[in-house]
């Protein structure tokens, strides 16, 4: 059997890939991707964890966090489509008007 | 129970104010008729009252609590009522007057096609429920705050005809003179709290009487480390600054001419027969206070003695019929003040009953001379009006008698009585009080005098204006309220026939003697005899001395009347007043007291702006500072909201790691 931090290792590798993705792009879809990346280092983790304790519920949880993948999916394209319609472009940097 | 009800007394008028107000516009004459009834009301249930006093006594409840202190300082501030013979006779004066001046109001603002009717009608209900909480207030601070609301009710009132120019002025004037006065009096009564922990008006423990046990040594108070005499007289003197103010007394009495712009029934209530009383009416409530006091007695009967001299010579050369009456207001309530300070208390409860009601009935009378005068004021377009208004003449001079302190009319017993008391104390060993009674005596001929000139030149002779010729009809609602007063004008003075008594030796007809001292044990006009400081001295004996003075105060005010006969009481009088030479000039000017008055401004205007200057620098610096630090600082702070989304994540992203640094370091994961 694998041990448990070769789990651990890929879950923290996909996780920091998500979030360099968040930080270095400023196009929205790949926002989107990259926060899939994140939920699913985590979703690793609660599969990785269930699995070494025997124990369904984290195999649950992970469920649980896909649904809620997919109706983030759905909010943030309706986000991205109505920022192409008022900015012409799917860039998160036009949209910098809220504030002072 | 009547007592149950005397609430209900204050809270009519504050009713019929709250239905003027809002809903006046919809009412059929402007919200007066709610007026009327509620202060019928409480006139009837005032009457009540005052037949509970007499059968059952004096009675005083606490209503309600509304600040409490504990530990070392357990003071309470109270409402509540204190209904006694002198307060149940009050209530009985405001609310008769309140009834019949709502009633002339009809006549005098409806029928005229004023506008702004409900403004008039709610102020004047608020006056009278504030006045009437003023005379069942049961401690000094209720008072002080009902004394107040009399003040607003009067700013209100005068400056009624706000478009044009003098009334607002007057208003402020009105407003500030008093406030003035008024300002001593609530450093007085923060200076009663401090003394005596208390502020109540009657009981065991109220001021007046811990006071009177203070100055004999039976109980100890806080007087700041002087004699307690000397504490209790600066004290009074506090307060008396708001009883000079609000009484027009000598020097702040400048207000009260002026405030004739306001309409005349307001003039009427207000500044002749219950506002203006309720200085005189303070210092009754706490005699027993002032009666300690032997300066503040002879301070107040000197301003008193001075203001009825002074007053009365003004109105010597007045040309308005209001001029006149104004100041024979300020004179008479010089009186008054000359009672109390001479040990007169039912003396001056007596003058201040009298004279509520001649007086009332004289501004009522000269609104009734003004309606058919088409609001034209001045005596000399007048003349003639005695055939064609006869209701209003012959009540006017049965007031006018009564003023000048003709026998038998209410004012001769009242002012004899005033004059009697000065005239013993005085001789009984006060050469100050000797003063005071002096000048008083030499206002009597003054007041008669004017009294008649402005009867003869308004009634009699021949008209001098076509509106005299021909003047407007008055109505019921003006002839109503004028006969129950001409009535009162004539009769109030057979209430108290102290002189009568004394020459024929017939017990027992003076019964407001008998009937102030149904009070409280402290609170009776017995009591007030007794701690009085003076004694009193005769001419022969009691009775020569009561024969004598009324003798000569009588034979001067026939004086001044045959006077006022002999140059006025022709078919083309003319003006006299050049006669006088210069002196007409100063009593036309009014002895340059507003001049005076207006130069102490200018002198004190340095002073004023030093105040402004700190509210401006210091007060509203400090205030305009904190704001416009917080204004700088967050127009920086807001820099770090960039918008971008970025941004945020990775302030997001430092922050977790900072989190887990930290977490690490404390809890040791890198060791």
């Amino acid at each position: 059997m694998v041990p448990a931090q070769y789990y651990l290792l890929l879950s923290a590798a996909v996780f920091c890939i998500g979030l360099f993705g968040v930080l270095t792009r400023d196009n929205a879809l790949y926002f989107l991707m990259s926060v899939e990346l994140m939920l699913n280092a985590a979703n690793i983790n609660f599969v990785a964890f269930s699995l070494f304790w025997g124990n369904l519920t984290g195999q649950t949880f992970a469920l649980f966090v896909i649904a809620l993948a997919a109706a983030e999916v759905a909010i943030g394209i309706g986000i991205i489509l109505v920022l192409y319609r008022n900015f012409g472009s799917v860039s998160v940097t036009d949209a910098a008007t809220m504030r002072w | 129970m009547a007592f149950e009800y005397v609430p209900a007394i204050v809270l009519l008028p504050f009713l019929s104010f709250l239905i003027a107000l809002f809903a006046g516009k919809y009412l059929p004459k402007g919200g007066a008729l709610a007026g009327i009834a509620a202060t019928a009301g409480s006139l009837l249930l005032s009457i009540w009252a005052f037949l509970t006093v007499r059968s059952q006594g004096a009675y005083q409840e606490t209503i309600y609590t509304w600040a409490s202190g504990f530990g070392e300082q357990p003071w309470e501030l109270t409402f509540g009522v204190l209904i006694d013979p002198l307060s149940a006779m009050m209530l009985v004066i405001v609310t008769l007057i309140a009834t019949l001046v709502h009633v002339f109001s009809l006549g005098y603002m409806n029928d005229e096609g004023e506008t702004g009717l409900p403004r008039y009608y709610a102020g004047l209900g608020l006056f009278t429920a504030s006045m009437l909480g003023f005379v069942v207030a049961d401690n000094l601070l209720m008072a002080f705050m009902f004394f107040e609301l009399v003040g607003l009710c009067s700013y209100l009132l005068i400056g009624f005809s706000f478009r044009e120019d003098g009334p607002p002025s007057a208003a402020k004037k009105a407003f500030l003179v008093t406030r003035f006065g008024d300002y001593f009096f609530l450093i007085g009564v923060v200076a009663v709290f401090a003394t005596f922990g208390t502020a109540a008006f009657a009981g065991a423990e109220s001021f007046p009487v811990l006071a009177e046990e203070a100055v004999a040594g039976d109980v100890t108070v806080n007087t700041f480390g002087f004699d307690p005499t000397t504490w209790f007289t600066i004290v009074g003197l506090l307060m008396l600054g708001g009883v000079v103010g609000k009484s027009a007394q000598f020097p702040l009495h400048t207000w009260l001419p002026d405030a004739m712009e306001g309409p005349t029934p307001v003039s009427a209530l207000i500044h002749a027969a219950t506002m203006v009383a309720a200085g005189v009416y303070l210092v009754a409530r706490m005699y027993g206070f002032y009666a300690v006091s032997p300066t503040a007695l002879a301070i107040i009967a000197f301003i008193g003695g001075f203001t009825a001299l002074f007053a009365a010579t003004m109105g010597v050369v007045k040309r308005e019929i209001k001029q006149v009456l104004a100041y024979s207001t300020i004179s008479q309530y010089g009186y008054m003040m000359l009672a109390l300070g001479a040990g007169g208390y039912v003396a001056a409860t007596f003058h201040l009953m009298t004279h509520a009601f001649f007086k009332a009935l004289l501004f009522l009378g000269a609104g009734s001379v003004i309606i058919a005068m088409h609001h034209n004021e001045n005596m000399w377009d007048m003349g003639g009006l005695k055939d064609k208004m006869p209701v209003t003449y012959w009540t006017f001079l049965a007031g006018s008698l009564a003023l000048a302190g003709i026998f038998p009319f209410s004012g001769f017993w009242s002012k004899d009585e005033v004059l009697y008391e000065a005239l013993i104390h005085g001789l009984g060993g006060s050469p100050l009080l000797l003063g005071a009674y002096a000048m008083g005596l030499l206002a009597v001929p003054v007041t008669a005098f004017y009294t008649f000139r402005m009867v003869y030149l308004t009634f009699h002779g021949e008209p001098r204006s076509d509106t005299a010729r021909d003047p407007e009809p008055v109505r019921w609602n003006v002839k109503f309220p004028l006969t129950v007063l001409g009535v009162l004008a004539v009769t109030a003075g057979l209430v108290n026939m102290v002189p009568v008594q004394k020459v024929l030796g017939l017990e027992g007809i003076d019964y407001l003697h008998q009937w102030l001292d149904q009070s409280f044990d402290p609170l009776t006009a017995h009591h007030y005899a007794e701690v009085s400081p003076y004694s009193s001295g005769y001419i022969g004996g009691e009775a020569t001395t009561v024969l004598v003075g009324a003798a000569v105060s009588l034979g001067l005010a026939l004086g001044g009347l045959l006077l006022a006969t002999q140059l006025y009481n022709v078919a083309e009088p003319t003006e006299h007043t050049a006669k006088l030479g210069a002196i007409k000039d100063v009593l036309y000017n009014n002895y340059y007291q507003d001049e005076f008055q207006v130069w102490i401004a200018n002198r004190t205007r340095a002073v004023a702006s030093v105040a402004d200057t700190f509210d401006q620098g210091v007060v509203d610096g400090v205030v305009n500072g904190v704001s416009s630090v917080s204004l700088f600082s967050g127009s920086r702070i807001r820099r770090i909201q960039t918008g971008v989304v970025t941004n945020y994540a990775a302030l997001l992203t430092l922050g977790l790691t900072a989190l887990l640094l930290a977490f690490g370091l404390l809890g040791g994961w890198f060791l």
